[in-house]
C-alpha cells in the first residue's frame, strides 16, 4: 500500500508537484497520465526516494520513505524512463550486480536472464544491444527481486510495437502475481487496457483520480478516454 | 552502512572502469613514462642504463605531481556525473546513498591504483634486476604517496561532481582545480608572502603547505628520498619546524588523510540533500 499525502515538490520558484494526495491499494495497477512536465516523473521519483519532497509525506507499507528510505525501497523496484547500463558490462553482469544488492544469488539471476530470452546475448556487452533489448534487460532487473511494488516511468516510450506488446505481457504477468504497479504513460489506450485506476496530472496538480470501471460507466458513455483526458487537461489549463 | 553492499558496488565500479578505454590508455601511458623516466633520466648525465630507486623516484615525482591529479579529477568527475538512467536505477535499490558514494569511490580508487601500480611494479622489477634493491623502501613509500595523491584528487572530484548538477560545469571546475593546485597555488602563495616580511612570511609559507595536497606530497616525497636539501635553508627550517623527517612525513600524511576525509563528508551531506 502506498499513501501519498500533500506531496509538493518545488525546484526553485517552479512547482513541479503541487499538493498531491492519493492512495494506491495492494495489488492495484495505477496509471499516471498527463502531458510532459505535469509532475508524473517527479511523483514517481519521490515515491522511490530519488526526489526529496519540499513538503508532504509518502508511506510505503507504513514506512516513511523520507526517513527510512532503505527499508521502504526493499518493497519497490523502479524502472527509469530511459534506463542506461554501462556499455562494457554484459547482460549477465548487469543482472547479477543488481541482484547482489538485494542479496539474490547468482543462480537466481542467471535463471531469470535465461527465462527473459537473452540466450545468446547473456554474455554480450550491452553496447551490442538494441534500445528494446536494453529496456527488456531493465524489466528483467526489476522483476528479479519479486518486489511487491513496481514503479515504471513511461516504460513504452522508446519501444517498437513488439517491445510494447512485451511490456503489456509483463504487466499482465506481474498483475497476476498480485503486484502493486504504478506506471506513467502518454498512451491513453495503454492506461485503459492495463490500469485499474488512473491519475491525471496537469501542471503539477492531480486533475482527476478515477477507476477505469468508473470512467467507463459514468464518464465515457458518449466519448472516449481521450475526450475525458482532453477535458481535464483543457479545464486545468484554462 | 553495509560493508558488503559497499564492496559489491566497488567491484562493479572497478569492472566498469578497468574496461574503460581511457583507464587502459592512462595505464599504458603512465607505465611507459615511469619506465622511460627511470631509464632515460641517467642518460642525460652521460650514462646508459637504469637508475637506482631513489634517483628513479625523484625523477618520477614531477610526472606524478602533474598527471595523477589530472587523471583522478577526470575519472572522479566522469563517474559521478554519469547518465541519469544509470544513477536512478542504482539509487532506487535498497541502499543508502552513502553506501553508493563509498562503493563508487573505492571502485574508482582501485581502478586508478591498478592502472598506476602496473607501471610502478614493472619499473621496480627492472630496477631491482639491474641495480639491486637499494632504496626499495623509499620507492615503496613514494608509491604510497602517489596513491594517496590519487585518492585526494579523486574525492575532490567527487565533491565537485556532487555539488554541480551539470556535467560540463563539473568538468570546468575540476580542470580549474587542477590548474589551481598544480600551477597557480605556489605563485599565489609566493606573491602573498612577498607582501610580508620575516617571521610572518615564513609562517604563511609554512601554513600554505597544508592548503595544497600537491605540495604536501612533493615535500613528503623529497623528505623520504633524502632530497629535502634542495630546499636549502628553507628545507632545514621546515624539518626543524616539523620536528625531524619522521614526524614531518607523518604530519604530512595525516594532513593528506584529512584532505581525503573532508571531501567525503561534504559529498555525503550534499548527496543526502539532493534529488537524484
Amino acid at each position: 500500500m502506498i499513501v501519498v499525502e500533500h506531496l509538493t515538490k518545488q525546484y526553485g520558484k517552479f512547482t513541479a508537484v503541487n499538493d498531491v494526495s492519493f492512495t494506491v491499494k495492494q495489488g492495484e495497477v495505477f496509471a499516471f497520465l498527463g502531458p510532459n512536465g505535469s509532475g508524473k516523473t517527479t511523483t514517481l521519483k519521490s515515491i522511490v526516494g530519488l526526489n526529496i519532497p519540499t513538503s508532504g509525506s509518502i508511506h510505503v507499507h507504513g514506512i516513511n520513505v523520507r526517513t527510512h528510505s532503505k527499508a521502504a525501497k526493499q518493497f519497490m523496484s523502479y524502472l527509469p524512463q530511459r534506463v542506461i547500463f554501462p556499455e562494457t558490462l554484459t547482460a549477465r553482469e548487469v543482472v547479477r550486480f543488481y541482484s547482489s544488492l538485494r542479496n539474490i544469488s547468482k543462480s537466481v539471476a542467471d535463471e531469470a536472464l535465461s527465462n527473459a530470452g537473452f540466450n545468446g546475448f547473456s554474455d554480450k556487452p550491452v553496447h551490442e544491444f538494441s534500445g528494446g533489448m536494453i529496456q527488456r534487460l531493465g524489466m528483467t532487473v526489476i522483476a528479479i527481486p519479486d518486489s511487491p511494488i513496481l514503479l515504471l516511468d513511461e516504460p513504452t516510450a522508446n519501444l517498437d510495437p513488439q517491445g510494447v506488446k512485451q511490456f503489456r505481457d509483463f504487466i499482465t504477468e506481474q498483475k497476476a502475481k498480485g503486484k502493486t504497479i504504478i506506471f506513467s504513460t502518454h498512451l491513453l489506450a495503454e492506461a485503459e487496457q492495463l490500469a485499474d485506476r488512473v491519475a491525471i496530472f496537469v501542471s503539477g496538480k492531480l486533475a482527476a483520480l478515477e477507476s477505469i470501471d468508473n470512467l467507463r460507466t459514468t464518464f465515457l458513455k458518449e466519448g472516449t478516454i481521450e475526450d475525458l483526458y482532453l477535458h481535464y487537461v483543457g479545464n486545468s489549463q484554462k | 552502512m553495509n560493508h558488503l553492499l559497499i564492496t559489491r558496488i566497488a567491484r562493479q565500479e572497478l569492472l566498469v572502469n578497468i574496461r574503460n578505454k581511457w583507464t587502459i590508455i592512462f595505464a599504458v601511458v603512465f607505465g611507459v613514462l615511469v619506465i622511460g623516466i627511470s631509464y632515460i633520466g641517467i642518460m642525460a648525465e652521460g650514462y646508459s642504463g637504469m637508475q637506482n630507486f631513489t634517483r628513479t623516484s625523484a625523477s618520477m615525482l614531477n610526472l606524478v605531481l602533474y598527471i595523477v591529479p589530472l587523471v583522478s579529477l577526470i575519472m572522479g568527475t566522469l563517474s559521478f556525473t554519469s547518465d541519469r538512467g544509470t544513477t536512478e536505477l542504482l539509487f532506487s535499490q535498497p541502499v543508502f546513498r552513502g553506501e553508493v558514494l563509498l562503493g563508487k569511490i573505492l571502485g574508482l580508487f582501485l581502478s586508478l591504483l591498478l592502472s598506476m601500480i602496473v607501471g610502478f611494479i614493472v619499473a621496480g622489477g627492472i630496477i631491482v634486476t639491474v641495480t639491486g634493491s637499494e632504496g626499495l623502501l623509499q620507492y615503496l613509500l613514494f608509491v604510497l604517496l602517489s596513491l594517496l595523491l590519487a585518492l585526494v584528487f579523486l574525492v575532490v572530484a567527487v565533491m565537485i561532481a556532487t555539488s554541480n548538477k551539470r556535467k560540463s560545469r563539473s568538468f570546468g571546475i575540476a580542470l580549474f582545480a587542477w590548474f589551481f593546485f598544480v600551477l597557480f597555488y605556489d605563485l599565489i602563495i609566493l606573491g602573498v608572502s612577498l607582501l610580508f616580511k620575516g617571521q610572518t612570511a615564513n609562517t604563511i609559507l609554512f601554513l600554505s603547505l597544508f592548503g595544497n595536497p600537491v605540495d604536501m606530497v612533493r615535500i613528503a616525497a623529497l623528505i623520504i628520498l633524502d632530497n629535502v636539501s634542495i630546499f636549502g635553508a628553507a628545507g632545514a627550517a621546515l624539518l626543524r619546524f616539523l620536528g625531524g623527517s619522521g614526524t614531518s612525513v607523518a604530519l604530512l600524511i595525516g594532513s593528506l588523510l584529512v584532505w581525503i576525509g573532508i571531501p567525503i563528508v561534504v559529498s555525503h551531506r550534499l548527496l543526502n540533500k539532493q534529488d537524484i
